[in-house]
């Protein structure tokens, strides 16, 4: 399981594949937050402070998922899956959140609703993360074994 | 217009991704149509913006300004690197995000006509 994947070899690499997608979503993601945090908090912090904090969160988690998928090394797996699931716990936590609460998000943040202000790309994104990280693990130690 | 050319892209290189087909010269070719289209886009608004009126909030639109242009470019520079049909995956999906943004923009600043 802690076996280090060899370096040059694509098999089992998190950034080939369906994996190149992936990473090209996390990091239109990662941008968009970002950058969405980064405006709202400096033109109108005041406005709604919780959502453009819980903004620039997503934005951290995205940016961290985006760098150790493309990077695939074990280290960045294991990084990874703890982005997904944290960014998977996010968006269920702040979407419900934002449905049982309203006044506290009077401007949206990626993950109000469920992310559907993005297509619901935030809710599947973090399952697909997972899924693809598991996916291309038992790849790579088939490939060995 | 251009979210026209961004939405054919997006069905072009989503079908070479179901008939498991690899990046090549059209598709090249056409990421490039996009990135011209969407570069004189952004420099028709920067024009309207230097000529006086401004959006609501002109932080966001400079935000859409500058990352326009990038998402064709960065999508066709990381789809290049990849040898499946993954690779026009990628250009599908900023097809799709170019044309999104493009209605975004619209919506940041109904002033813009193009």
């Amino acid at each position: 399981m802690s076996e280090p994947a060899a370096p040059s070899e694509p098999a089992g690499s998190t950034r080939t594949g369906p994996g190149r997608l992936l990473v090209a979503v996390y990091a239109l993601f990662a941008l968009a937050a970002s950058a969405r945090a980064g405006v709202q908090i400096a033109t109108k912090f005041g406005h709604a402070p919780v959502a453009y904090l819980l903004s620039a969160f997503a934005g951290v988690v995205y940016i961290l998922a985006t760098v150790t998928l493309a990077n695939g090394s074990p280290l960045a797996r294991r990084i990874a899956v703890v982005s997904c699931s944290v960014e998977l716990a996010g968006v269920l936590a702040v979407g419900t959140w934002s449905l049982a609460d309203p006044a506290t998000f009077p401007d949206a943040t990626v993950w109000s609703g469920y992310g559907s202000g993005y297509g619901f790309v935030p809710l599947v994104l973090p399952v697909l993360g997972l899924l693809w990280l598991r996916r291309s693990a038992a790849r790579a130690s088939g490939k060995r074994a | 217009m251009v979210i026209v050319a961004g939405l054919v892209l997006a069905g072009y290189a989503g079908l070479m991704t179901a008939r498991d087909r690899r990046m090549d010269v059209p598709l090249l070719i056409a990421v490039g149509v996009l990135e011209v289209m969407v570069l004189v886009l952004v420099g028709l608004v920067v024009a309207k913006l230097a000529g006086g009126p401004r959006p609501a909030s002109p932080a966001t639109l400079i935000g859409y300004l500058i990352a326009m242009p990038v998402v064709p470019a960065a999508a066709a520079a990381w789809g290049l690197l990849e040898r499946s049909r993954w690779g026009p995956a990628v250009i599908a999906v900023a097809g799709l995000v170019a044309a999104v943004l493009i209605v975004r923009l619209h919506q940041i600043w109904p002033v813009i006509h193009v």
